[in-house]
């Protein structure tokens, strides 16, 4: 494994926990959603570059259009709770009412 | 210039490792500006001037600008940091886990040369990551239409999420 193979993959990892063992602030665990994306795309980018695969190098650019949404979406969402809920926090979503 | 790249490749562990402790969103999103300005320097390490660019316009100049100031929500009298203990705790084993995962890849390990792609094989006019781009436009035409549909497709998800119909009675935000 080459050292950017091995950073790239534990920047992934270590996103995806923070995600997955999220704490109080929802728009923490959105972070974490966004450092995969980061990562993500670094790791597309190497490809492309180290390999010498110039074809895939649009490849990262169609991952960050689609990033995008997905972030607009969890900002709409955490929007969302906040009107009804008055706070982001996590430990507020408990009811299963909305 | 390979000592740079591992202090960037450090970097960018231990950024992402500030924000996977998830503490207060002002600085999980400071942790994150780190993490992909450290980003943008191992692409231009690695010979990719353009998608640098592109990763400090697009994702910090438009999607970290976004996040940052809708971190403004998650306001609270004393911010969590990086010094409070279950932060804390957290990031030492964030760190200890990494550290293991390369203990284990210790017999995999390959160290390779960091040499650039282009300026080896031939003469061209353009970088080789901006005429690999640039194949989003002619060749790839349609996953083009395809992604401005999609974008267009979740402003109005955004909108309806937004509106809320007759669910939730405060509206100051």
């Amino acid at each position: 494994m080459t050292p950017a193979h091995f950073a790239f993959s534990s920047a992934f990892m270590l996103g995806l926990a923070g995600l997955a063992f999220h704490r109080t602030h929802f728009l923490s665990a959105l972070l974490c959603l966004e450092g995969l994306m980061l990562s993500l795309f670094i790791a597309l980018s190497l490809w492309a570059l180290q390999f010498d695969t110039m074809n895939s190098a649009a490849l990262p650019m169609i991952l960050l259009a689609f990033s995008a949404c997905e972030a607009g979406a969890g900002l709409a969402l955490l929007v969302a709770t906040t009107r009804t809920h008055s706070n982001s926090r996590l430990q507020s979503l408990s009811l299963l009412q909305c | 210039m390979s000592y740079l790249m591992y202090i960037l490749l450090f970097g960018l562990v231990l950024g992402l490792v500030a924000v996977a402790s998830n503490p207060s969103p002002y600085f999980a999103a400071l942790g994150l500006v780190v993490v992909a300005g450290v980003g943008c320097g191992v692409l231009v390490g690695s010979g990719g001037c353009f998608l640098s660019l592109i990763l400090f316009l697009i994702y910090l100049g438009g999607m970290l600008v976004v996040f940052a100031y809708s971190a403004a929500m998650a306001a609270e009298p004393f911010p969590e940091g990086w010094g409070s203990w279950p932060t804390l705790r957290l990031m030492v084993g964030y760190v200890v886990g990494v550290g293991f995962a390369w203990g284990l890849m210790g017999k995999f390990w390959y160290e390779e040369d960091w040499l650039g792609f282009d300026g080896v094989v031939e003469l061209s006019v353009l970088r080789g990551d901006v005429g690999g781009v640039s194949l989003m436009y002619s060749s790839g035409g349609w996953l083009l239409i395809g992604g401005g549909w999609v974008l267009l497709l979740t402003l109005f998800v955004v909108l309806e999420l937004t509106r809320g119909l007759s669910r939730g009675a405060l509206r100051a935000v």
